[in-house]
């Protein structure tokens, strides 16, 4: 006797099991699926909305590339040590007032770090780096180049695939460590203490203090956010471009699988999408292992 | 219920008389231990069991009678039955041999309660008397309901043999009775005085059962042992001196005792101080053990002192001292020699790894420089070690294992240079590891949590993850120099450790081995008893069954492992696991700290 030829009963059937009722245990009324929902709580994306939140992910790409061309302008001494050094500190200098800037305009609820506090963690770094450079400069003369450079590289992936793009201030400290491990092989590979000092000094201004001053403009001022990252990208491409052509072309298709194509298929991709829940209970399946 | 009889192979062939013994009421066994022959008066015979009794503490008492028909004794059965009214027993029990024969047949005769009990013996001797001598109907009856086996034993070997394992101290009367071989073991040890009754004696009482028959020999020994109390008192006066001596304020200073608990050759004169302020106490040993233990302790002490001389006569026979001390500093520099060129070696590109160049040459010049005062301090040594290694050499009147300790010893002074680079190298090695450790945490943004014992996740500030990580690659990367440096100065530690240790084993092979039990064991396996077997004598229909007991000796192994000279080595070892490890994280391994476990 299955649940649709039960004979229409005198009492209505209540869906409690406590209670004896004349229906088989796996009956159901009409009723079944009125409490069905689709797709709850979605959101809806906008195509730019997406491209403008994507364009973030894009411009650490691009500073990533920006790093590593400043790297080989360096290595093929295009570019001197001390100009570096005058650029990195006119540049933090500058980012340092915007920065100052862009807090005075918010009120901040904590309590703000002083100028003191800066001014220590300035010292910390400058006499730290300068400090080790000569040691840095011979850690990795034995180890062949090579190795450095695949351990850079994986490095600067494992950057970009653990950094914290929704709240990049402070960064993570694994995607910041392991940029800094990068930086430190390919400035141990440089000429000269000077110059390993000068790439460290770059390295800490593109991935850790550049975050920072980029959030609060993304805070404060979102629609120079777009265009500053509109800026790295083509900074980037072109920077990359000026020493090693193929390696521009692959960035420039990497920029805009991610900034334009992958929003696309997640905007196209969402209507797809069908998730039902309703009054039930989801099965969990536990699996349990230990007897195997 | 079966009846066991344990009888004595030598009362045998006694003739006529009373059994001896005591009945294990229990287990429902009777031990034979002596016959007393006829004739008798039974009041000295009672007399003389109370004497007995008083003096061993074991309950003897009279069992029943034994008969032995021999020509023109014919008439003995029927007194030799009445007897069991002279003694009032519970169970009386006739023992028969017929010459010719060998089985004995056994006839038990109760007597549960007294008056009616004892009626109806009466009754069934009448019978017995009227149906005539041997089996009566009534004596059948009682055999088909008891049945009797008789264990035959050595007495000699049952009194000297101690049954094993040992059980110490006053028996806890909760637990159950001691089983009834040993029972019957302790009877028989414990009523030594029974035997002293000489065949010879011109006493009221004449008795069969095993009797010593090395008298003058037992004087001999008695003499040595009334020479040995003077000389135990000597020694005792001696120890106390040395005591006195060492209690003296100045060696309790740090650097003395700390230097004293490191040298070998202190601790086994420790060893050897307690081994004999055991040995001088005036009182006889208490129990078996400690009388084994006082005899293992003299007999590897003789040893071991014959041994050194054997080695003292080698060494001051033809200038070997000399020989040795000429040897001695040409080898040193020789190991020098070798490990400048090791250094050499690693300084450059070992084995093609690729070390961090600068760090290698500090490191290489460092421990070069080193090497350069060793050979300095070694030929400053040089016009003293002869005279060093001949006085030396004299600690092996002592024992062998003094002079063992002293070469551990003076190895050990002799490669401070390798402990000196094992030692930093440790050091520098377990620096890294650790701060490898924290900061590879610091880099993947965690912290090790000391109240929760976890690993929590942090967040750090911007100079700090930047310093970290900048330690952390200069660590990592100079990690491989050190490892290298550290794995071969571990190595050449191992080899001294591992000399030494060899040397420690076998000074403590001398201080622990049973030598004594181990003789007793070969010369006289009955002594240490592990259990019994049964033979099976003769078997025929009609008689009781005779089994012969044999004693069991104990196994070598459990003869080492019970008597063993408790020393340093019985303590619990580091596990190779535990030793590895300590070893993957450099900490520090030491050969004194216990026993060393690279080497056994």
């Amino acid at each position: 006797m299955g649940p649709d030829s039960a004979p229409g009963p005198a009492v209505p059937w209540r869906k409690v099991l406590w209670e004896c009722q004349p229906f088989p245990d796996n009956y159901v009324d009409q009723r079944f699926l009125e409490e069905l929902r689709r797709n709850e709580g979605i959101r809806q994306y906008r195509y730019w909305a997406v491209v403008k939140e994507a364009g973030f992910v894009g411009e650490r790409l691009s500073c990533v590339a920006i790093f590593i061309t400043i790297w080989l302008y360096i290595e093929e001494g295009l570019l001197s040590p001390e100009t570096l050094l005058w650029t990195s500190l006119v540049c933090a200098l500058l980012g340092y007032g915007l920065h100052q800037a862009l807090t005075s305009q918010v009120e901040s609820g904590c309590e703000p770090r002083t100028r003191l506090a800066d001014l220590q963690s300035a010292t910390i770094f400058l006499s730290f780096t300068f400090g080790f450079s000569p040691v840095l400069k011979t850690l990795t003369e034995s180890v062949s180049t090579d190795t450095v450079y695949a351990m850079s590289a994986f490095m600067l992936l494992a950057h970009l695939v653990s950094f914290p793009y929704a709240h990049p201030s402070p960064p993570g400290s694994f995607s910041l460590n392991a940029a800094l491990f990068a930086s430190v092989c390919l400035a141990s590979r440089l000429p000269g203490a000077l110059h390993t000092f000068a790439m460290l000094s770059c390295a800490l201004l593109v991935f850790a203090l550049w975050p920072c001053l980029l959030q609060r403009l993304r805070e404060n001022a979102p629609s120079q956010f777009t265009g500053v990252c509109v800026g790295v990208c083509i900074g980037g491409v072109g920077g990359l471009g000026s020493q090693w052509p193929g390696g521009a072309v692959l960035l420039a298709l990497a920029l805009w699988s991610v900034t334009l194509l992958c929003p696309l298929l997640l905007v196209k991709l969402q209507g797809q999408k069908d998730n039902i829940q309703g009054p039930w209970d989801e099965a969990e399946i536990h699996e349990d292992l230990s007897h195997f | 219920m079966v009846l066991k009889i344990f009888f004595p192979q030598c009362c045998n062939r006694a003739d006529s008389g009373l059994l001896v013994g005591r009945w294990i009421s229990s287990q429902d066994s009777a031990v034979v231990l002596a016959v007393i022959h006829y004739p008798f008066i039974p009041g000295h015979v009672k007399q003389y069991i109370q004497q007995m009794q008083a003096k061993s503490g074991v309950e003897l008492s009279v069992l029943g009678s034994w008969s032995l028909p021999k020509d023109g004794q014919e008439g003995m059965e029927s007194f030799l039955r009445d007897l069991s009214t002279i003694f009032p027993q519970e169970r009386w029990l006739q023992i028969n041999r017929e010459v010719g024969k060998m089985g004995f047949t056994c006839q038990v005769l109760q007597r549960d309660q007294n008056g009616r009990v004892v009626q109806r013996e009466t009754k069934k001797k009448n019978e017995k008397v009227d149906e005539g001598a041997g089996e009566a109907g009534g004596d059948e009856e009682e055999q088909e309901e008891e049945k009797v086996i008789f264990v035959h034993y050595e007495q000699r070997k049952v009194m000297l043999s101690q049954l094993h394992p040992i059980e110490n101290g006053v028996p806890d009367p909760k637990t159950a009775p001691p089983s009834e071989l040993r029972q019957m073991f302790q009877t028989v040890a414990n009523s030594q005085p029974l035997f002293f009754l000489d065949r010879y004696d011109d006493g009221p009482l004449k008795s069969t059962h095993w009797q010593t028959e090395g008298r003058e020999a037992s004087i001999i020994v008695e003499l040595l042992k009334q020479a040995l109390i003077p000389l135990c008192m000597l020694i005792g006066w001696l120890l106390s001196v040395w005591t006195w001596v060492c209690n003296i304020r100045i060696f309790s200073l740090y650097p003395l005792r700390f230097l004293s608990s490191k040298l070998s050759t202190c601790i086994q004169l420790s060893y050897r101080t307690e081994h004999m302020r055991l040995l001088s106490s005036p009182k006889p040993a208490a129990g078996h053990m400690q009388f084994m233990r006082k005899a293992n302790i003299v007999v590897s002490f003789l040893v071991d002192v014959a041994l050194g001389m054997l080695l003292i006569w080698w060494l001051y026979r033809d200038n070997h001292i000399t020989m040795l001390a000429n040897m001695l500093v040409p080898a040193a520099d020789h190991v020098a020699k070798e490990l400048d060129e090791l250094l050499q070696w690693l300084m450059g590109a070992p084995a093609g790894l690729k070390m961090n160049r600068a760090l290698d040459q500090v490191l290489g010049r460092f421990f070069l420089y080193h090497i350069h005062l060793w050979i300095s301090y070694i030929h400053l040594m040089s016009p003293f070690i002869e005279g060093i290694l001949w006085y030396g050499g004299l600690s092996a009147c002592l024992g062998l294992t003094f002079a063992l300790s002293l070469l551990s010893d003076m190895v050990a002074l002799l490669t401070f240079h390798i402990y000196c680079f094992y030692v930093y190298g440790a050091r520098l090695y377990c620096l890294k590891i650790y701060g490898l450790s924290s900061l590879w945490r610091l880099f993947r943004g965690k912290k090790w949590n000391v109240l929760r014992q976890r690993v929590d996740s942090c967040s750090y500030d911007l100079d700090q993850l930047f310093i970290g990580t900048l330690l952390f690659t200069v660590l990592l990367f100079l990690l491989p120099t050190t490892a290298l440096y550290y794995l071969v100065f571990t190595l050449l530690r191992l080899v001294v450790v591992l000399f030494q240790g060899v040397l420690h084993l076998s000074v403590d092979f001398i201080n622990s081995f049973p030598l004594f039990a181990m003789g007793l064991r070969i010369t006289k396996p009955y002594r240490l008893a592990e259990g019994v077997k049964f033979r099976v004598l003769c078997e025929e229909p009609g008689t009781a069954l005779h089994l012969l007991m044999e004693i069991n000796p104990l196994k070598c192994s459990a003869v080492v492992q019970t008597y063993r000279t408790l020393t340093y080595s019985c303590y619990p070892k580091d596990s190779w696991a535990a030793l590895v490890k300590k070893l993957f994280v450099g900490e520090l391994i030491y050969p004194w700290r216990h026993k060393t476990t690279k080497t056994d």
